[in-house]
């Protein structure tokens, strides 16, 4: 066997290659203002896709998720409107997500629901919640301290965002590779009738999992709210196919069972460098979302030609590898 | 026209890399049951799909169907000319009636918007239940019928389709005494009316119960075709092997030491009733019974796979509470189940993480993460003293043969250093120096005082493997006796329930020897 | 017959029947057929696109493009209705056309499913994303209104039967149609016979790829009717206006009873989850309930809907599993 490049470290030179091209054909692109725009938008929804990876690695999916974040900004921002400080409302903002989490945890795990229809009633039902609290309004006038999160900068070139998130790339990165609920999790996502047989608790497994994916939605909604200064029912809304997007490009397998953060975070990226580079090109912003579209399907039919080929070619040499 | 129903010569087969079969003969008469037997892999399954049209036979083979050359693309072309395939899993959809399940396939060449006819589909399932003398209702749900009607509704269906030669793999392994019977019945019923059938099973006394001639296969090769008349079952299995097998029943009386286990009155509704068990040290507890007499959810239940489950148990004089798995894993009890390949192990999975899943906690280093080097060099030392071949930790699990397979299944346990060993069906589907080296495992590991409880409805594995056996028969123990004292006919007797089968075609068993079931 | 399919039906049915003799005391409104005409009226474009799902969710496959695509061709309609003479040919054109569209649309995500091995649930995802960025991409965003309608159209819209809109006809239509293609055509067959074992319908010589590729024609064609329906109910072009609605219809697909493992699923169930959740909705609103807690009870009833129905089908499986333990002599 030659040497081969992971999946992952291939879209990571696609990505780099897209970089280099818009920097070097679009206007602006490589210019210090466009790429702090770039570091700011990153952190948001590259969390919430990390959180999407984790689920689809289990099998399942979480369409809630950007309700969750919703709800839990809403959460903090009640508490800040409401007198209280920076720390108290990012802890309620938090418990606010987890307990969105544990209940699609609960039905997923105990009952057995298929997640997608779980995640479906609880997005309804989250969407519910939040209306009927905020009334359909924005929520808006925080601490300018809050704002910090979202807009400061770390020793005044990084971002603080961006540095939260790299704190959840490699986190998560550990989790998942190093950590025994990690090891589960990716057994569990490829058979979880044997891990039930090998004494894994499987509940508790995807308990957890549902409970990480809404900690990392309620981190990204903090940087939303913090960003925006205000928060309303649709608080990253759009991020929500886009994250299953770009943890299926980044090469998780929505069977279940594989997926990779590196995978995920270069796909995050290569849709960033995307939209930005569309953007600055004048391009219409919904265009970004047809180019995005039809990527995940350019590159998903051109891995079932690439497998289709490469089968081919194995059958036709003689020794198979051991 | 021939006497020959179906004329299969020269048929060779070759996948990538290995000649799946070579120069294979079936020729099956008129009206005869025609028994295709051999070991696992010999190429019986191969062959029936070469019949059925789903692989293509290599050229220069010939293949005719009722005199006349058989030019089958894809399956249906073979239902069409009247050859129908029962496969063991059989074929049918649990969401739709009787009556369609039986009709279903014959408009498949017809066009998308054909408009189904009800009445003439009811017409056609009723007929062909007639035959069978079943009493079903049409428009029932496959899924609330048992597996015995099922096979029935898969019979129905080939009578539909006029079939001349229905296939059937392996049609008993999941029915009860009674119902084998009456299957039978059918069968001879069908060849009354000049069907032919070809029967592929393992059972051989079934075989020669319902046989009129054999064809084995060994290897991918053609072996013989034999009058049942003109061969017994010692001289089938030398075909089948190539030479004699004799299993020796255990003489030894094992060193039994303290109690090592023990279960009373265990009940769980549906499932089994009033079951005791006690496992010394030091012998190997054989639990034999047909499919289906609670042995495998008797063992899921002591896991704690099964919930609900009323009893007591103890290990090593401790009591017992298991309510799932991890309860199970962490009181030192572990299970081989039978499932190998969607129970056993994570196929997509490297074998280095299937081999430390139960133990992975206890893997990890100072900073709670999983300690690469501990868990590598464990899976190393497993592979190398169960010889995992090829020895590759980092090789997905269904990259491994069957035998492979179960040792790193039974190293997976190993590695928990369990003290109750619970495996079920050790050895199915594994070739037989893979077979003897797994027996000679579950000694080794007795030995070393863990306590093995093995399920095997092999009973020349549970003779010559255990030191005393319990006999299950529907949810219950009906019997138990020193293997030194056991004699496989009462075995037989007990298993059934007495309501069984007279064995029909029972052959003389010499002292002490009784002969692999293949 | 049919026992446990009617059952489940069945207590859907008396969850209607019950919030029914609950609201008729609430609001003396809800029980007249003014209002019942209403709510079905106002229900015809999910419930035609229910339809189609239904028929996707039985082949235990999902399609979350059916509002964009539906939106695509109510654009393409109104782009259409430029060139069309304002005579009643163009309303047949647009009968013949639309549903030609949603087709071609649909066919594009049953290739993509069935010859390209692309698990649904992500081709859609995508051309969902593709459909609506070039709906907005072309329109800007911006609503047509029916002053560009052909006056045909528009005469279409209006008209009424024996008091009944013209949509609960077409609405009636499809249903009616795609219960019998269900029932009594080969293909209808090998939809349910394909979500019931798949690995059997290969072997009784089921087409798969043409099945897969069936149900998600099928489902742009319904799309395509129901953007005209759209068209002819809101008397607008909105590029906007049914973003989000592929999880109501999903929603009353799974409340009626079809399940997403496949094989379950009829034309009266999904009709049944159709109307509970619009019967909810007006409910709501003529009980004066603030609308915001509408999705709260929405959302709950789904998440009950589905956990009942998985444990339900738990139970039969266990059930079936259980042997005859002999009792004590």
């Amino acid at each position: 066997m030659n040497a081969k490049l992971s999946k992952e470290s291939i879209l990571g030179l696609i990505a780099i290659g897209i970089f280099v091209g818009m920097s070097l054909f679009t206007p602006r692109f490589f210019s210090s203002s466009n790429l702090s725009n770039m570091m700011f938008q990153l952190p948001e929804f590259g969390l919430i896709a990390l959180g999407m990876m984790v689920v689809i690695i289990t099998g399942g999916i979480d369409l809630s998720i950007t309700y969750i974040a919703a709800f839990s900004g809403v959460g903090a921002a009640l508490m800040m409107t409401n007198g209280f400080g920076i720390l108290p409302a990012i802890i309620v903002g938090i418990l606010f997500a987890l307990a969105c989490g544990a209940f699609n945890g609960i039905v997923v795990s105990r009952i057995g629901v298929p997640p997608i229809l779980v995640t479906l009633g609880t997005m309804v039902l989250f969407e519910g919640v939040i209306l009927a609290i905020t009334s359909g309004n924005a929520i808006s006038g925080f601490p300018d301290a809050y704002s910090l999160i979202g807009n400061g900068y770390y020793m005044g070139i990084i971002p603080l965002s961006l540095l939260i998130l790299l704190f959840f790339i490699i986190l998560t990165g550990i989790l998942l590779n190093k950590s025994t609920w990690g090891r589960r999790v990716y057994m569990y996502g490829s058979n979880d009738t044997a891990t039930l047989f090998s004494g894994v608790k499987n509940s508790k497994v995807l308990m957890k999992v549902y409970l990480y994916a809404s900690l990392l939605a309620a981190v990204s909604a903090i940087i939303m709210t913090s960003r925006y200064n205000s928060v309303k029912v649709d608080l990253g809304s759009s991020y929500l196919l886009q994250s299953v997007a770009a943890a299926v490009l980044g090469g998780t397998n929505i069977h279940g069972g594989y997926g990779k953060v590196m995978g995920t975070i270069y796909a995050v990226l290569i849709f960033q460098f995307i939209r930005n580079g569309l953007n600055l090109m004048g391009a219409h912003s919904s265009l970004v979302d047809v180019v995005i579209g039809a990527i995940l399907i350019v590159v998903l039919t051109f891995n079932f030609f690439s497998d289709k080929f490469s089968r081919k070619k194995a059958e036709n040499t003689p020794e198979k590898a051991a | 026209m021939s006497e020959y129903i179906l004329e299969m010569e020269h048929i060779s087969k070759t996948f990538p890399g290995v000649k799946a079969l070579d120069n294979v003969e079936l020729k099956v008469q008129k009206g005869e049951v025609h028994a295709l037997i051999g070991e696992n892999g010999a190429g019986k399954s191969t062959l029936i799909k070469v019949l059925a049209g789903i692989h293509g036979a290599d050229e220069g083979g010939k293949y005719l169907f009722e005199g006349e050359k058989a030019d089958i693309q894809e399956p249906m072309d073979a239902t069409l000319k009247g050859m129908s395939i029962i496969y063991q899993d059989l074929s049918l959809f649990p969401n739709l009636s009787v009556a369609e399940n039986i009709y279903i396939g014959r408009d498949s060449k017809k066009k998308p918007w054909t408009k189904i006819n009800w009445k003439s589909m009811k017409k056609l399932a009723n007929k062909a239940l007639a035959e069978l003398d079943m009493d079903i209702d049409l428009n029932k749900k496959v899924e609330l019928l048992s597996i015995a009607q099922q096979q029935m509704i898969e019979i129905a269906r080939a009578l539909a389709f006029d079939s001349k030669l229905i296939v059937m793999d392996e049609p008993t392994s999941s029915l009860s005494s009674g119902e084998v019977e009456k299957l039978y019945n059918v069968i001879d019923k069908l060849k009354e009316r000049g069907i032919s059938v070809i029967f592929i099973s393992h059972k051989l006394k079934e075989l020669f119960r319902v046989s009129d001639r054999f064809t084995v296969l060994r290897d991918g090769q053609y072996v013989g075709t034999y009058d049942v008349n003109e061969i017994d079952e010692q001289g089938l299995i030398k075909k089948m092997v190539g030479r004699e097998v004799v299993y020796e029943t255990n003489k030894e009386k094992a060193e039994t030491g303290e109690k090592l286990f023990e279960i009373s009155s265990f009940s769980k509704e549906g499932n089994f009733k009033d079951i005791d068990l006690t496992l010394h040290r030091g012998e190997i507890l054989a639990i034999t019974g047909l499919v289906g007499s609670g042995r495998t959810e008797l063992a899921q239940s002591i896991f704690g796979i099964t919930k609900n489950v009323q009893g007591e148990m103890w290990l090593k004089g401790e009591e017992l509470k298991i309510s799932s798995s991890e309860d199970a894993v962490k009181k030192g009890i572990a299970y081989v189940p039978e499932a190998r390949q969607t129970q056993g192990l994570v196929l997509e999975q490297s074998v280095i993480n299937n081999m430390t899943l139960p133990i992975i906690d206890t893997l990890r280093n100072k900073l709670k993460l999983i300690d690469r080097n501990v868990e590598k060099n464990l899976t190393d030392q497993y592979i190398k003293s169960l010889d995992v071949r090829p020895a590759i930790p980092e090789l997905t699990a269904d990259k491994l043969s069957g035998g492979n397979q179960q040792k790193v299944v039974i190293g997976k346990w190993l590695s928990a250093q369990p003290k109750l060993l619970i495996i079920d069906e050790p050895t199915n589907g594994i070739d037989i120096g893979a077979k003897t080296e797994i027996h000679k495992l579950l000694r080794r590991m007795v030995n070393e005082g863990i306590g093995v409880i093995m399920i095997s409805s092999e009973l020349p594995e549970v003779l010559s493997v255990s030191d005393r056996i319990l006999v299950m028969s529907r949810g219950r123990i009906a019997g138990e006796m020193n293997t030194v004292d056991a004699d496989q006919e009462e075995i037989m007797k007990l298993a059934l329930d007495n309501e069984g089968i007279e064995s029909g075609n029972d052959t003389k068993t010499p002292n002490g020897t009784h002969h692999q079931e293949v | 017959m049919k026992l446990l399919l009617k059952q489940k039906e069945f207590s859907v049915l008396a969850i209607i029947l019950i919030i029914t003799v609950i609201l008729s005391f609430v609001s003396p409104v809800f029980l007249t057929v003014q209002n019942w005409l209403d709510i079905i009226e106002g229900n015809t474009v999910i419930g035609i696109l229910a339809i189609g799902m239904t028929l996707i969710i039985i082949t235990s496959d999902i399609d979350v493009s059916v509002a964009a695509l539906t939106t695509a061709v109510t654009v393409s309609i109104g782009y259409l209705f430029q060139f069309l003479p304002d005579n009643w040919s163009s309303v047949v054109l647009i009968f013949l056309i639309a549903p030609l569209i949603g087709m071609l649309l649909g066919a594009f995500n049953g290739l993509l499913v069935s010859r390209i091995k692309i698990p649904a649930i992500v081709v859609t995802l995508g051309t969902l994303n593709i459909f609506s960025g070039l709906v907005l991409y072309i329109t800007n965003g911006n609503y047509i209104n029916s002053t560009n309608f052909p006056d045909s159209f528009l005469a279409f819209s209006n008209i009424e039967m024996a008091g009944i809109p013209i949509l609960i006809y077409l609405f009636a239509l499809v249903a009616f149609g795609t219960w019998f293609i269900l029932k009594y055509t080969l293909i209808g067959r090998s939809v349910l016979a394909i979500g019931g074992n798949a690995q059997s319908s290969v072997r009784v010589g089921i087409n798969f790829e043409k099945v897969k590729m069936f149900v998600f024609s099928y489902m742009g064609f319904l799309g395509g009717i129901a953007a005209i329906a759209q068209t002819s109910y809101t008397s607008a072009i909105d590029p906007n206006g049914l973003a989000g609605m592929e999880l109501t219809v999903i929603a009353a697909v799974v409340l009626g009873g079809a399940n997403i493992h496949g094989g379950r699923g009829s034309i009266p169930g999904t009709l049944l989850g159709v109307l509970l959740l619009a019967i909810m909705q007006n409910g709501m609103i003529l009980a004066r309930i603030d609308v915001f807690w509408q999705n709260v009870v929405t959302g709950a009833i789904i998440v009950i809907a589905v956990s009942y129905d998985e444990i339900n089908h738990r139970r039969n499986q266990e059930k079936l599993s259980n042997i005859d333990v002999k009792e004590a002599s």
